[in-house]
């Protein structure tokens, strides 16, 4: 059973040998997850109000969940993908874990375009399809496809969830009360998702400084899809323009932890 | 197509497992069960225990890979995301058996090099057959592999195992209900999709039979290996367990598995019990999918 309290996570304060055997089971996602998904079906309680709003609102909060299911499905299918050539049983495991949350994600904000009146959301997703999550998913399953271990660790779990996790959050605090509780729990999970990218690559940058470079012109050649990507979410869930740099920096502030500067 | 795969969504899912019958298990057993004594004391029996787990860490793993590999090729949302709750439940029982490993006395840097030492060759070759349908990207192909050879494999070996450890090692026990309880669920899942994609792809079936006929093949090798094996320890362990199930006061059950008593059954008779329920679910579960069941050469 594992020792490591699963809402104190702090991957940084790990030993290596006891972040590898605990945090990377079932046993730790199992806690880290049913505190919030007990009497959470789909996401959110079932007595949660819903918010009034008008068509414009409506249309925004359907084109942004569109593109939360993009991200999550370019997760989803990186995730399994990158199970076949994980470096270790642990990163497999974690990465088992990692799938089953993107596709649970993936269910509840389809769950929840069909609650906003969505008939066909799998056709309403291609439709409004950000174009730069789309080149992003592309280039990023690539990586997946030749099996460049580092290089998909950072696109997906430092990257796309550090993404993911500043517009969650920003959107959280402003959101309806039933799209804010969902995003909650979702939070949790990429707070757990990005703590693994930065503490296997960390430590994998730590052992092969001169992978920083190589990385670093990847990172250089996705920053521009996801900030373009991250300008376009943050306007459709109503931030002011004024408030996206702050966000946009948050992203860049969490990627340059790793020492990969732009 | 989309009412049937309804109820295989992560929600259900959750309901079902994690907060169903794994809620309060601990790698899949009680907290305070234990591996029993005479295996931990008894060195012959300590081996086969680790080496009959092994098999099932190794076949796990395959699952693992498997399914992950296959969420990709999946063609709607609805597989993908039963494909993502498979995957997390092939790593569950990987983790577990693992677990068992360490249980049994195997050390975390020894793991690899035991487990290559036990695995059986022709497990590892059933394996290879059905990934490189996975790797080509091949779903119908793939999830036939999976979920109706493989997991109906699985499913028939953990039920044995799983009666035959009832009375002296309830842990080992609860672990394996835990998955075939899981096993239970995939197999389903192979049945109900991929009748309909076999039907639409009707010109990939002479491909699909050859593989399971490939995959039957080394699965029967493995049985053979895997009793032969076990053969020379049997009945030191069954005076064993009797003994000690004595010194506590109890007289173990009569167990039958499929009209078989596993209590006193010969490793030939428990190879043949187990042969035939797996040929017999294959052959079920493939006419129920459109597909005839196809009889591999009897392995050396």
């Amino acid at each position: 059973m594992s020792d490591v309290e699963p809402h104190d996570f702090d991957p940084h304060a790990l030993d290596q040998g006891v972040f590898l055997d605990q945090v990377h089971s079932f046993e730790f996602w199992f806690r880290a997850v049913e505190g919030y998904l007990s009497e959470r079906p789909y996401g959110h309680h079932a007595d949660t109000y819903d918010r009034d709003r008008t068509e414009q609102q409506l249309d925004g909060l359907v084109t942004t969940l569109c593109n939360y299911c993009v991200a999550e499905t370019t997760a989803l299918e990186g995730a399994s993908g990158m199970i076949a050539f994980a470096p270790n049983r642990n990163a497999k495991i974690f990465l088992a874990t990692q799938v089953v949350d993107e596709a649970r994600h993936l269910e509840v904000f389809i769950h929840r375009l069909q609650e906003l009146g969505v008939g066909d959301p799998e056709a309403e997703i291609e439709r409004r399809a950000n174009a730069d999550l789309v080149t992003f998913k592309e280039r990023f399953l690539q990586l997946v496809e030749v099996g460049d271990w580092d290089a998909a660790v950072l696109a997906q779990n430092v990257i796309l969830e550090t993404m993911e996790y500043t517009v969650f959050r920003a959107h959280a605090n402003r959101a309806d009360p039933i799209t804010a509780e969902i995003l909650e729990g979702v939070i949790s999970d990429e707070r757990r998702h990005f703590g693994f990218g930065e503490n296997d690559l960390g430590r994998r940058l730590a052992a092969a400084p001169q992978e920083r470079q190589r990385l670093g012109e990847v990172k250089r050649e996705l920053d521009g899809l996801v900030l373009r990507s991250l300008e376009s979410t943050l306007a459709d869930v109503g931030i002011a323009k004024s408030d996206q740099p702050a966000l946009g920096r948050d992203y860049l502030n969490t990627v340059e932890r790793l020492g990969l500067v732009s | 197509m989309s009412d049937f795969l309804n109820a295989y969504s992560i929600q259900r899912w959750l309901e079902l497992a994690p907060q169903g019958y794994l809620e309060d298990t601990v790698y899949g057993h009680q907290a305070d069960e234990q591996e029993p004594e005479l295996l931990l004391e008894h060195e012959n029996l300590r081996e086969d225990a680790i080496r009959t787990t092994v098999q099932l860490v190794v076949g796990e793993r395959c699952a693992l890979a498997a399914s992950s590999g296959l969420v990709n090729a999946a063609p709607d949302f609805p597989s993908k995301r039963f494909l993502a709750t498979q995957t997390l439940d092939e790593a569950r029982h990987v983790e577990i058996f693992t677990q068992r490993l360490h249980d049994l006395g195997v050390k975390g840097e020894d793991l690899e090099s035991t487990i290559d030492h036990f695995a059986n060759p022709n497990l590892v070759k059933f394996a290879e057959v059905l990934l490189e349908k996975v790797d080509a990207g091949d779903f119908v192909a793939g999830v036939v592999g999976q979920n109706i050879v493989l997991e109906g494999m699985a499913f028939s070996v953990f039920e044995l195992l799983e009666a035959g450890s009832r009375q002296t090692n309830p842990k080992f026990a609860h672990t394996l209900s835990g998955t075939i309880a899981d096993e239970r669920r995939h197999v389903g899942f192979g049945e109900n999709r991929i009748g309909s994609l076999i039907k639409q792809y009707p010109e990939k079936t002479p491909e699909i039979e050859k593989m399971q006929k490939e995959m039957t093949y080394y699965m029967l090798a493995t049985f053979a290996d895997a009793f032969e094996a076990g053969a020379d320890n049997m009945d030191e362990g069954r005076e064993l367990a009797v003994e000690a199930a004595a010194a506590q006061g109890v007289e173990l059950e009569a167990t039958e598995w499929h009209g078989t008593e596993l209590g006193d059954a010969s490793t030939e008779d428990l190879e043949a019990v187990l042969a035939d329920t797996v040929l017999g679910e294959f052959k079920t579960r493939l006419g129920r999918i459109g597909l005839e069941y196809q009889s591999p050469s009897i392995p050396v």
